[in-house]
């Protein structure tokens, strides 16, 4: 087993947090959740480069997490020297556009415990209601907004980094979640469609705030200007190509949101 | 007395003890980043082909003497139009070239520089009339260079 402080930097983030479990409740402090990430594929030194702490704390966290691991001794700290700190752009135009479809996603996947709770296949209505779920996350969730991500977005980065890895495999068991659903519902087996309605808004919820508050800004700072120019246009011709309505497809959650009683700001964080 | 006027003309004095030890570059040494003739926003043409599909940079006139790293770090790359908010003519003008360069150039990027003094702004002020009289939308960010020579602010305005 690796044991210097310096040896654990290069294994990943989760087994490292397996041998130390201390170190879960000291990355919490400083808002790294890698305890409850679902992905965990980063090297344990990457964690400060995707978080992004200021200076001062980066090496307030590395010095603590060096004492956990090795009390007593001075490890040498992965500590960066960085240029004077310029102050991070806000989200550029691309990723304001991502988060924006991400809040109608989560509006919908707000109001399906509500559905789930509420179904019987049996009503024609019910049928309906979920077979323009299944719509709206086959081509709003997924091929409008997961395109812009599978063909493009990710298309600017290595595509072997395992952060976009497994953001692609949340997609993959999204499309199986839907495909359970239409199932479910054409067997008329409320319990599996409720099952996978549930799996999925899980599924999404978590799926969107690892890229709203880790992965969406740690990719916006690594691009260049030129690069948010070309996918901005690269984002409208999508847009452009999409045969379906967006705001058609938008109005189904709010229609949704009224039948529920369901308060759409709520739903989106 | 404090000074009540305009920010943007009140007098400091920032001078400083030259580095010791840093080496000097020798005359001329340092590349100029500068693709193209001219760069005053009155006397350039949008539609000239160093605009075409390119990330421009609208740099208030003040700002490359503020900023030491102006050519490598802000203009590389780029194609280049200055303009002074607050002392220019014909700024509908300037509204005009701008949406040409969203339009007609198709240009990439627009980045905006100013100073960190209030009539500064104004740059950035003409830059959003452009956007929205425009019918092509493109991604514009805003650069705020304090007078101390770092940048303060550096904001995508949208598109």
């Amino acid at each position: 087993m690796e044991t210097t402080f310096e040896q654990q930097l290069e294994r990943p983030v989760k087994s490292v947090l397996a041998d130390f479990p201390a170190l879960g409740a000291l990355l919490g402090e400083f808002r790294i959740g890698c305890v409850d990430c679902g992905v965990g594929s980063c090297k344990f030194k990457e964690i400060e480069d995707i978080h992004r702490l200021a200076p001062e704390a980066e090496r307030d966290l590395w010095t603590r997490l060096a004492r956990i691991i090795e009390p007593g001794r001075t490890a040498q700290l992965p500590v960066r020297e960085r240029a004077p700190a310029a102050p991070a752009a806000s989200a550029s135009p691309p990723i304001r556009q991502l988060v924006a479809e991400h809040r109608w996603i989560l509006r919908w996947a707000a109001v399906i415990p509500r559905l789930a709770a509420e179904l019987d296949l049996n009503r024609e209505e019910d049928r309906r209601t979920v077979l323009a779920g299944v719509d709206f996350i086959r081509h709003y969730a997924d091929r409008r907004h997961h395109g812009k991500e599978e063909d493009i977005l990710f298309r600017y980065f290595d595509s072997g980094l395992d952060v976009l890895q497994a953001m692609l495999t949340d997609h993959v068991a999204g499309r199986e979640h839907v495909r359970a659903i239409e199932a479910g519902v054409a067997a008329r087996d409320d319990a599996a469609v409720r099952e996978h309605l549930l799996a999925y808004a899980v599924l999404i919820r978590e799926h969107i705030r690892k890229e709203d508050d880790i992965l969406f800004p740690w990719l916006d700072r690594q691009l260049l200007d030129s690069q948010v120019g070309q996918m901005y246009a690269q984002f409208l011709e999508a847009d452009r190509r999409f045969d379906r309505d967006p705001r058609q497809l938008e109005n189904f959650v709010a229609e949704l949101e009224a039948r529920f009683d369901a308060a759409p700001a709520a739903a989106a964080r | 007395m404090n000074f009540q006027g305009c920010p943007g003309s009140r007098m400091m004095d920032m001078r400083r003890p030259a580095a010791d030890g840093a080496p000097a570059a020798a005359p001329g040494s340092t590349p100029s980043q500068l693709r193209q003739w001219p760069v005053q926003l009155h006397l350039i043409s949008p539609m000239a082909p160093y605009y075409q599909g390119a990330d421009v940079v609208l740099t208030a006139d003040c700002v490359a003497y503020a900023l030491g790293g102006y050519h490598a770090e802000h203009l590389k790359g780029k194609a280049i139009a200055i303009a002074c908010p607050k002392l220019d003519d014909g700024q509908d003008v300037y509204v005009e070239k701008i949406r040409s360069w969203f339009d007609d150039a198709k240009i990439n990027t627009l980045t905006v520089m100013i100073m960190e003094v209030p009539c500064c702004r104004g740059l950035s002020a003409l830059a959003r009339r452009a956007l929205e009289s425009a019918a092509r939308k493109v991604p514009v960010k805003e650069v705020v260079v304090g007078l101390d020579g770092t940048i303060r602010q550096s904001e995508w305005l949208g598109a």
